[in-house]
């Protein structure tokens, strides 16, 4: 349920915050949404290895709910650990266009986010931003796996603040 | 219309459905303690809605049909699969009072009605058009019709004692000693048969993760995936009180200590069983498609077959005959 | 005769036991495989070219991201074939800490292939026993270099960072804590009937068809032959330490883990007797010219990674800069037998297969 509030005016825009069932089904969709996010089992290079360590028992990641499925199908979020390169971009593509709405895209460690060490290479993606919208962007090359805990953190955060005030969470 | 018959199975659905979103929390719970980790313990106190979450969220997802799948039987084998899971609970009896169908041929109803749920799967991996889905139902196809024999077979030295195929009188018959006692290879060949119909560790080949990334249910999304995981915990409650009421004596109390009502009991008995599930799910590797095959066929048939023989011999040896001759 | 129809299997990029973006083109007979195709470059980053524009001590952190599971060999790989060229002298104290560093990573990186192995097979648990110890080592690495996988930690010359106060004795408490463990993962895998079943017999490599594929590491070993660069050519301190060189027998899949298991265990007799052994005092920091200039020239070293022989091959021209750098990557080449040894097997075997050669796809594709 996404809200497309360009064009709304203000008098409109407290009739829709006054319609509290709605909302309130939003925010229950949100909470199922943001408690029970199933990454897929994605791993591209050394980040793919700080993603298995966070599954971990050090840091377990199902205490969040969170376990990974290995069809693109039952999966919510598409956690890019690693360098996207060209070659591998299209197939990301299929993979990300494969999982059912809504999704997510966490771009972890610094290659999937710009490039990173390898932006000079004429190999590599600079970001895998071009390929596929991100949400969630983590710092760190490879980021610890506490970092990546927050990020996933950060993206629940995100679901329920769209789904409290209808509006969409934007990078600038 | 006697409003029982009707409240009870409305209120039995609810009762496994229940079950169901807590034995997954528990499954989670029970693997993550042996793997030295907590477990989901964030929605809800001590992770309790985690199930309730994954479920819901299951439900309101996108639901995708792949536009090269046979769009019929793909909707149709969630359904097919699931309906046997529920319709087999009907023949077990939870007490002497808590049972819906005295059904005079109770074991063959549930052994029937329960290889439905094959063709649900077949169905949803053919109907997939993908290679995966493909050899995920063939495996499980093969698998369970191959586990269904000695499952059957292990039974029969029970129904020999017995004399019935009634699970009341079965449990009746239990007064003095469980089955599982006279009956040990027979208990031995229906347990490990009942992992692979329930497709678990160490036979969950249909859904090989390592191999078959998600085996039949790889096209699946959303809810029509939640009818398949569902049915799955829905059997491990259908067979963990089966296996209660065949070879653990059902609402029987050990020891003569028949002042905790007999509901309590079965209860107990039947969470040892889902318990034993879970722990060997978290200790066994996978076997081998071949080796799972050969398994069923030279080892677990045999022994059920032996079974038989060692039950029809026993029940004419003196002193020995009171086990076998109920 | 049933007629049978032949399929093209995609396994991979993204599949979970390809461990990482390999791709397998499968051409299967029912189970039966009759093909196979490996395609890979889905991680090709350009490395060997991106180091001709950096100078020596910039290349250190890409070797890090080659082998990402053992990156204290691979930066061990650059900096030992530049102070070769050079003809450096390393302080006592900084070769000890690099041997150190390096078994500890062995460690952890057969830890990583055990559990991964373990869960292709289909067992969970020992994935999550092997990175719970996995972690211990990384919190050393993270407490000696700040880093928990990519170090960046050896210099030419020597190595940035001298051992923190304690830190030897954590190591030392760890090998003592490890030591015993081994027997619990033996205990828990081991013995197991199914795991035996799916691994002896299978995928047998015969010690001529490992020569031919130019195997190395445990894949070579396997067969029967010890050929471990570590006692073979000793670099390093290596002729300093006692140490066996497990050999497997047969050459099938049950020997590859055992002999990976004793691997561990003599890395943790090599850390035990490189503790003892660990001068007191004394610089970490050899007397390295501010900037390297390499001598023109040609070189070629090997060393013993965890997965087999690593080789570097500078080509310098007398600049601060390679002019051609090459790494021979024993995953790359430990991969090529694939094909042979899958033709025949069961699509089931596939992944104990695949697994058991231990690929690491950032080494492959490089």
């Amino acid at each position: 349920m996404e809200m497309n509030l360009e064009g709304v005016t203000p008098f409109e825009e407290e009739e829709l915050k006054r319609n509290v069932l709605t909302t309130n089904l939003d925010q229950i969709k949100a909470w199922t949404r943001s408690n029970s996010m199933w990454p897929l089992s994605f791993g591209l290079a050394c980040c793919a290895i700080e993603m298995m360590s966070t599954g971990g028992a050090h840091y377990d990641f199902d205490r969040f709910g969170v376990i990974f499925r290995a069809s693109p199908r039952q999966a919510d979020v598409m956690i890019v650990a690693g360098t996207v390169t060209k070659k591998m971009a299209p197939l990301l593509r299929r993979l990300y266009d494969q999982m059912p709405e809504p999704k997510w895209v966490i771009a972890m460690g610094s290659c999937a986010t710009a490039g990173g060490p390898y932006v000079k290479s004429y190999a590599v993606v600079k970001g895998v931003d071009q390929v596929v919208p991100v949400d969630v962007y983590i710092p760190g090359c490879p980021p610890n796996p506490a970092a990546l805990i927050y990020g996933v953190i950060k993206l629940q955060e995100k679901i329920k603040y769209e789904a409290k005030h209808g509006k969409r969470v934007f990078h600038t | 219309m006697n409003p029982v018959l009707v409240m009870g199975p409305i209120l039995l659905l609810f009762v496994v459905l229940g079950f169901v979103t807590m034995a997954i929390l528990f499954e989670r719970k029970v693997i993550g303690w042996i793997q030295m980790r907590p477990g989901p313990n964030r929605v809800g106190p001590w992770g309790i809605l985690q199930t309730v979450a994954d479920v819901l969220k299951l439900l309101i997802k996108e639901d995708i049909i792949p536009s090269k799948a046979d769009k019929p039987l793909f909707k149709l084998a969630p359904a097919i699969a699931f309906i046997p899971a529920f319709a087999v609970l009907a023949v077990i009896p939870f007490t002497e009072s808590l049972q819906f169908s005295q059904f005079a041929v109770g074991i063959l109803y549930y052994l029937a009605v329960s290889s439905i749920t094959i063709i649900g799967i077949l169905m949803g991996g053919w109907a997939s058009n993908n290679k995966y889905a493909l050899l995920g139902a063939m495996r499980s196809a093969a698998q369970m019709i191959s586990y269904e024999i000695p499952l059957v077979m292990s039974v029969v030295g029970i129904i020999l004692s017995v004399g019935s195929l009634n699970l009341v009188e079965i449990v009746e018959a239990q007064k003095q000693v469980w089955f599982i006692f006279p009956q040990f290879l027979g208990f031995a060949v229906f347990f490990i048969a009942s992992l692979s119909e329930l497709n678990r560790t160490p036979f969950d080949l249909p859904e090989a993760e390592s191999e078959l990334v998600a085996g039949y249910h790889v096209e699946y999304t959303g809810f029509r995936f939640a009818f398949f995981m569902l049915s799955e915990y829905v059997y491990v409650f259908a067979m963990a009180s089966l296996t209660t009421v065949l070879f653990l004596g059902g609402w029987n109390a050990p020891f003569g200590l028949t002042m905790i009502p007999g509901i309590v009991w079965f209860v107990l008995k039947f969470l040892l069983i889902v318990f034993s599930l879970f722990w060997i799910r978290a200790t066994m590797p996978r076997v081998r498609v071949d080796q799972l095959m050969e398994f069923a066929w030279k080892v677990l048939l045999p022994v059920a077959l032996f079974n038989i023989l060692l039950t029809a011999v026993l029940q004419e040896v003196p002193y020995l005959d009171f086990l076998y001759r109920l | 005769m049933l007629r049978t129809e032949e399929m093209l299997l995609n396994v991979g990029p993204q599949h979970p036991s390809t461990h990482g973006v390999l791709r397998l083109v499968v051409k299967i007979d029912g189970e039966r495989i009759v093909e196979v195709e490996p395609v890979i470059g889905y991680l090709h980053r350009g490395t060997e070219k991106l180091a001709e524009d950096l100078n020596y001590t910039q290349i250190i952190p890409y070797t890090d991201r080659m082998d990402y599971l053992s990156a204290m060999t691979n930066n061990y790989a650059l900096v030992h074939a530049v102070e070769k060229m050079m003809g450096l002298e390393i302080p006592e104290r900084a070769d000890y800490l690099r041997v150190i560093v390096m078994e500890l990573n062995r460690i952890a990186s057969h830890l990583v292939w055990m559990g991964t192995y373990l869960l292709d097979i289909g067992a969970m648990s020992p994935f999550l026993y092997a990175f719970r110890d996995r972690e211990q080592i990384l919190s050393l690495f993270n407490e000696l270099c700040g880093a928990r996988l990519t170090y960046n930690y050896m210099r030419v010359g020597g190595v940035k960072w001298d051992a923190p106060p304690g830190w030897i004795e954590k190591a030392d408490a760890f090998v003592d804590y490890l030591l015993p463990q081994m027997d619990e993962y033996h205990g828990l895998i081991t013995g197991n009937e199914i795991f035996v079943r799916r691994t002896k017999g299978i995928g047998i490599v015969s010690q001529e068809l490992a020569i031919q594929y130019a195997l190395s590491g445990a894949n070579l070993r396997v067969s029967g032959s010890d050929w471990d660069l570590r006692k073979k050519e000793p670099y390093s301190l290596y002729d300093r330490f006692q140490f066996d060189v497990p050999v497997g027998k047969n050459g099938d899949l049950y020997d590859k883990y055992l002999c990976r298991m004793q691997e561990i265990v003599e890395s943790l007799k090599i850390v035990k007797q490189a503790i003892d052994q660990f001068p007191e005092k004394g610089t970490i920091m050899g007397k390295v010219p501010r900037v390297l200039r390499v001598p023109e020239g040609e070189i070629y070293t090997g060393i013993e990674s965890p997965r087999g022989e690593l080789g570097c091959h500078i080509v310098s021209k007398g600049k601060d800069k390679p002019w051609r750098l090459k790494f021979r990557r024993p995953s790359f080449y430990n991969l090529q037998i694939l094909p042979t040894l899958l033709v025949g097997e069961s699509i089931s075997n596939l992944v104990a297969i695949l697994g058991g050669i231990d690929i690491v796809l950032g080494e492959v594709d490089c």
